[in-house]
């Protein structure tokens, strides 16, 4: 700054006369200049006096920005309103609009956007003309159009009006493909239903073909295609380099293969990362999904878009000393993001002490009305203390926020069913699958609730068809998180009188998680219907070693017994090894006891007992991010 | 199994086993390889040259510093640190190595972090952890990554992998693959003896034993003997092991140590005893198997040689199993049974599968007069080690405390299968029998004990009394007949017999009440007159011998008056001393039995001790008579 241009500032009086286009010209400039610095406040300053010389639009305009960059969200508005520029030029009805939406003034900013139906089909014409850039083109229209619609959306998403706001948010999108705030909203808040994702990919595909190149249209199919839904059913992962999971659905873009190199380095995005860790942790894939979140929060140690997946990876291992540190570093980070609330919620979460858990978990709602994980997680710690009705309550706050996920209704089900309302559960399963037909979380508590209702036919159908969406992701990992489906659908098989298949799954089951006491009681149950009593006493010893306090067990252990003292059953009856044949006949006696059909009186209660054991532990198991 | 012993190549055999010394000692398995050279020495004066020995392919150049380092830390116990540094390491020996660590430290932690009330919950970390280890491992192995795959890859070839693959998949219970996953191990490296041990835990009978596919190695003789110990086929094991000392390990520590197990589960306690001498001799600072020298000490009740034992092996080590062991031993023996349950404790906390301090455990809480902490203690031995007869014996007996009579005839039976020729489990397992109203099996327990030689010689008294009560009378005066017999010369071999057992003595005066008894109502009042006059011998059943006595002279009386000449054979037949008695008491007019009894005692004694003279010789014979002449069953029913 000179200093001679200071002593020309000098003299107020002759402000109009004195000051020349090519100053005002350079002042606009040093506006600009200040303003790409980031030093908002000369700008703003400098921006002032132009305004108030000029009153230009132009300048106006560059005047509500500085302000709005100052945080001065009402000034900026204030200033645009006043001079109702707002109806007239669509630039600044943005930036008006846009301050008064972070002043949290809604309705204003609703007000503002519904005020003027710009037509941008009429490039150019009444936008502001940029003065350092020269041209003006229709692709900065449509942008504008598309930012104008996204604001639009957030708007009515923060009044709560969401199925508005998701129209808004697509027409954002289809307006401007490449505004991916719109489809990353649409997407990371759960809006759309996998159908309806599909619906807006295909309406995606003819708007590229008009707006951009094909070698472009290639690479953002692929990149949009990564991030789409990853909770409706579990797909094969290829594990090796990320690069591949990108196109594992996407088989057309040959073309695009040619290019190898440039899409591998697209890959390496930390952002394509996170989305191929969040499918690793729908599969169950917890030990590779923790070794890719950690891959990428080493590079960046506070990306945003994989720390919930991260989270849910360290509170699926109990690594509470990690969960520790992590939060106390986001929290000095960001005390502003719910996600570092969040991460706080966990970790009491994982400690078991439920009462800071909740009471951070619904900062973190606080927060961000719309942080889906937060929510879940909140009813996830009610759900752990059996406070079913708070549970469901936190569940269905989630189901209304998340309207494309599943999950939500999930755990409401669950819920539902765990209070012993079939009815309800199954109508909120159904809902669930609506969603996601091929899950096979929803197809095993379909099947579960079913088991309890004595449908045992429908519940076999729920439970082999999630066992072949299991089988087909082909994933050990995956099948040994599924170990209750086994064990529920050799409850469906005993039920139905297959006993050696229910064995056999059983057995499946237990080698899928070793050592698991309710297993092993199941086991002993079915040995027990088979008559194999012997075996069945050591299955069910077996499982009160593993635990100690199983009534079940321990009664069903009595009844073996009485039978295998009454009963001569396979040997059983034999008093020891190498016994003789016969007692002498002077001392013989007759002596019977007992039918051999006894054995199988066996009360029907308690198999009740055992599958809602199996159930209580899934669902402790299906905790998401 | 073997189907001959033939003989050793010794120099085959030691080339073997310096081979393996190398391949334990290069993968940290030093138990075995402690194990190889005690062995080792035993052939020290054969000489091997270094070259005939057929090395490893060694480790590559590249990842040596790694190996060393990684063998250098596993030596240390720092095992996560072991891992860390060749975790991505493709050599065999390295991913051997790096799992065999992991395995290592999820063990310590497991130790570490063991609780009193340690009822292994299912979410523990450690158990997760094995989990994890075992997936890795399945991915190695089977290449599929699932337990039913088998796509053969490198490591799934490599026999120590297996073995460690068998390792965590026994203690995870699944036992079937542990098996497979042990006898591949074995096929492929069989100088690896730990391999060997652990699939000894897993064989539960004989039947197994001959199904498993092993490879024809000399060390299986070990194996064989070792598991013909384990399932109380002693007789067998010993005459593999004086053939394997023979050959030429007869210095072998290890060897001695089993046969003197051997002498000991044969109940040979003296030369058991004597074995352990000679090994403390050769081998003072060996601490293996001094928990079964001082279970013989304990049952011999050598207080000073165990007060000794326990000195010397705590100046040794004294934070070794065995070595608590041992001074619980001499705690139990002093009856300072919770200091004994503590020196157990901490023999756990040390090697928490350490099978007979989990046994002892139990039998200290069992003196104790704790069931419940007994219980769980024998069923922790049961756990460890299938083949314990002592713990299944020991549930029985708190089943049995608890009025569980169910539970205690099953686990009787267990106890007596894995013993079958042990008669306290036959009697165990009768009275259990008895109690859940089998009266069938009972006796044939009973009978069987007998066969077997009873030990504390109930059987035949039990049996009397099931016959009894089940209403064979004449079965059962024939076993009273016998066991009064027996008794008599059991008596008459001890001395006076006034120590011997108070409970024999009083078993004995019932037996002959219950003769007396039998014979009045059977109309033989020669042989009740004679049984009442033993009843008389005893306080307990003095009285009741006398009230007998008086009905006997009653109803003679009776008949005397009623029928003169039937009553002649009679007293004809009676041997002159009975005969004597007899008269007297028929004698005592019928007027006696109103007159006070004091006025009866003094004579009715003094004819007594008359009579008790002569009487024993001649009662033994007459019930070994009758004994042969009632067909004699119980000698046909040997099996």
């Amino acid at each position: 700054m000179s200093d001679s241009k200071y002593e020309k500032m000098k003299t107020p009086a002759d402000f109009e006369d004195s000051i020349s286009k090519e100053l005002i010209q350079s002042y606009r400039n040093i506006v600009r200049s200040y303003y790409e610095k980031h030093l908002y406040k000369s700008a703003a300053f400098w921006a002032d006096k132009i305004m108030c010389i000029t009153n230009d639009p132009h300048d106006i305009y560059w005047n509500a920005q500085c302000l709005y960059h100052l945080k001065e969200f009402q000034r900026a508005a204030n200033i645009i309103t006043s001079r109702n520029l707002h109806k007239t030029i669509p630039q600044c009805q943005y930036v008006a609009s846009k301050s008064l939406f972070e002043a949290k003034e809604y309705h204003d900013s609703l007000t503002i956007l519904d005020s003027l139906e710009f037509d941008y089909t009429l490039a150019g014409k009444s936008i502001l003309s940029d003065t350092t850039k020269t041209e003006n083109t229709g692709m900065e229209c449509v942008e504008l159009h598309s930012a104008i619609l996204l604001l639009k959306a957030q708007v009515l998403q923060a009044n709560g009006n969401r199925v508005r706001a998701s129209e808004c948010y697509r027409e954002a999108l289809l307006t401007d493909i490449r505004c991916h705030e719109a489809f990353d909203s649409l997407v990371r808040l759960q809006m759309l239903t996998s159908v309806e994702e599909q619906e807006l990919m295909d309406r995606l595909e003819s708007q590229m073909s008009s707006q951009c190149s094909a070698e472009e249209a290639n690479m953002l199919r692929l990149l949009y295609r990564g991030q789409l839904k990853k909770y409706d059913k579990p797909r094969k992962v290829p594990d090796a380099s990320p690069d591949q999971s990108i196109d594992h659905n996407s088989t057309a873009d040959v073309r695009y293969l040619e290019s190898n190199d440039s899409r591998f380095q697209l890959s390496k995005s930390l952002d394509c990362k996170a989305w191929h860790s969040e499918r690793l942790y729908y599969n169950c894939d917890y030990h590779r999904c923790l070794e890719v979140t950690n891959e990428i929060l080493k590079l960046d140690p506070y990306h945003l878009g994989c720390l919930p997946v991260h989270i849910g990876c360290l509170v699926q291992f109990n690594k509470a000393n990690d969960l520790f540190q992590l939060a106390h570093r986001l929290v000095k980070l960001y005390p502003e993001e719910a996600i570092s609330w969040y991460a706080v919620g966990c970790y009491y979460f994982v400690i078991g002490k439920s009462d800071p858990a909740r009471r951070y978990l619904s900062k973190a709602t606080m927060i961000d009305q719309l942080f889906g994980p937060a929510w879940l997680a909140y009813g996830h710690s009610f759900a752990s203390e059996n406070e079913h009705d708070q549970a469901m309550a936190a569940y269905f706050r989630a189901s209304q926020l998340m309207k494309g996920c599943h999950l939500p209704l999930l755990y409401v089900g669950l819920e539902s069913g765990l209070t012993n309302n079939t009815e309800l559960a199954d109508k909120f399963f159904t809902q669930a699958r609506e969603i996601a037909p091929c899950d096979p979380y929803v197809l095993h508590e379909m099947g579960v609730t079913s088991f309890l209702d004595d449908d045992f036919q429908n519940a076999k159908k729920c439970f082999e068809s999630a066992l072949a969406q299991i089988q087909e992701s082909d994933s050990r990992r995956l099948e040994e998180n599924w170990e209750p489906l086994f064990n529920n659908l050799a409850h469906v098989y005993r039920k139905l009188g297959k006993l050696p298949e229910a064995l056999q799954l059983h057995q499946q089951a237990l080698s899928l998680q070793p050592l698991n006491g309710s297993t092993y009681a199941a086991i002993g149950l079915v040995q027990m219907l088979m008559g194999r009593l012997l075996e069945a006493v050591e299955s069910f010893h077996e499982a009160l070693g593993l635990k100690p306090e199983d009534s079940f067990s321990t009664t069903m252990l009595g009844y073996a017994m009485d039978a295998l003292t009454i009963d001569p059953v396979d040997g059983a009856g034999q008093p020891f090894e190498g016994e003789p044949a016969e007692l002498p006949a002077s001392l013989r006696c007759s002596h019977q006891m007992g039918s051999p059909s006894e054995p199988l009186m066996i009360p029907q209660q308690p198999t009740e007992d055992l599958s809602e054991l199996s159930i209580e532990y899934e669902m402790q198991d299906a905790s998401s991010p | 199994m073997l189907e001959e012993l033939k003989k050793l190549d010794l120099r085959e055999v030691k080339k073997d086993l310096i081979r393996g010394y190398n391949e334990c000692l290069g993968r940290g398995l030093s138990e075995t390889a402690k194990w190889l050279s005690e062995l080792r020495i035993s052939l020290s004066s054969i000489q091997v040259n270094p070259s005939e020995v057929e090395a490893e392919p060694a480790v590559p150049a590249e990842e040596i510093d790694f190996y060393d380092l990684a063998r250098t830390l596993l030596e240390l116990r720092e095992y996560d640190r072991c891992a860390h540094f060749i975790s991505s390491s493709e050599h065999p020996k390295l991913v051997f190595l790096r799992n065999w660590a992991q395995f290592l430290a999820s063990e310590k932690r497991h130790i570490d972090n063991m609780t009193e009330a340690s009822a292994s919950s299912q979410h523990s970390p450690c158990l997760q952890e094995l989990r994890d280890l075992l997936s890795s491992l399945n991915l190695l192995i089977n290449g599929t990554g699932s337990i039913l795959g088998s796509k053969s890859s490198a490591q799934s070839r490599d026999g120590y992998l297996l073995y460690l693959h068998g390792i965590v998949l026994k203690k995870l219970k699944v036992r079937q693959q542990a098996v497979e996953s042990l006898v591949k191990a074995i096929n492929i490296s069989p100088l690896n003896w730990g391999a060997w041990l652990e699939l000894s835990q897993l064989v539960t009978d004989r039947c197994m034993l001959s199904n498993l596919k092993l490879p024809n190695h000399w060390i299986k003789y070990f194996f064989i003997g070792h598991m013909y110990l384990e399932l109380q086929m002693n007789e067998e094991a010993l005459e593999i092991y004086m053939f394997l000392k023979e050959s030429g390990f007869e210095k072998c520590s290890y060897l001695n140590a089993q046969i003197a197990l051997a002498y000991h589960n044969k109940r040979d306690v003296e030369i058991a005893v004597e074995m352990f001498r000679k090994l403390l001799d050769y081998d003072p600072y060996r601490l293996e198997n001094m928990d079964t020298y001082s279970n013989l000490l304990y049952v011999k009740e050598m207080r000073a040689e165990l007060a000794h034992l326990a000195h010397s092996v705590s100046e040794v080590d004294k934070y070794r199993a065995e070595t608590c062991v041992v001074i619980g031993n001499f705690y139990s023996l002093r009856n300072e049974h919770s200091k004994a349950v503590q020196s157990f404790q901490r023999a756990l906390r040390l090697k928490p599968n350490f099978l007979s301090a989990w046994t002892l455990m139990g039998h200290e809480f069992m003196e104790l007069k704790n069931i419940n902490a007994a219980m769980k203690s024998y069923r922790q031995a049961i756990e460890v080690n299938w083949l314990d007869y002592r713990a299944w014996y020991g549930l029985g007996q708190t089943y049995e405390i608890l009025k569980m009579p169910q539970f205690s005839q099953y686990h009787y039976k267990k106890a007596q299968a894995l013993r079958p020729n042990d008669s306290r489990m036959l009697i165990a397992l009768g009275e259990a029998n008895e109690k859940v109203e089998k009266f069938k099996d009972a006796m044939k327990c009973y009978y069987k004990a007998r066969n077997v030689g009873d030990i504390e010689r109930t059987a035949l008294l039990k049996l009397a009394k099931l016959h009894d009560t089940m209403g064979h009378k004449d079965n059962a005066a024939e076993l009273y007949l016998e066991y009064a017999a027996e008794s008599q010369r059991m008596l008459s071999i001890e001395g006076n017999g006034g120590m011997a057992g108070g409970s024999d003595r009083v078993e004995l005066a019932r037996a002959y009440k219950y003769l007396a008894n039998h014979f009045l109502i059977q109309g033989d009042i020669e042989q009740a007159c004679m049984y009442c006059n033993k009843c008389l011998e005893f306080e307990e059943t003095k009285e009741e011998g006398k009230a007998l006595l008086r009905s006997i002279a009653e109803k003679r009386q009776k008949e005397e008056t009623a029928n003169m000449l039937i009553d002649m054979p009679v007293t004809e037949e009676s041997t002159p001393a009975d005969g004597q008695t007899v008269s007297i008491h028929s004698a005592v007019p019928v007027r006696l039995q109103m007159s006070g009894l004091s006025s009866l005692e003094s004579p009715n004694v003094s004819v007594q001790s008359n009579v008790a003279t002569p009487g024993p010789a001649d009662v033994t014979n007459r019930s070994d008579m009758s004994l042969t002449d009632s067909d004699d069953t119980p000698m046909v029913l040997s099996p």
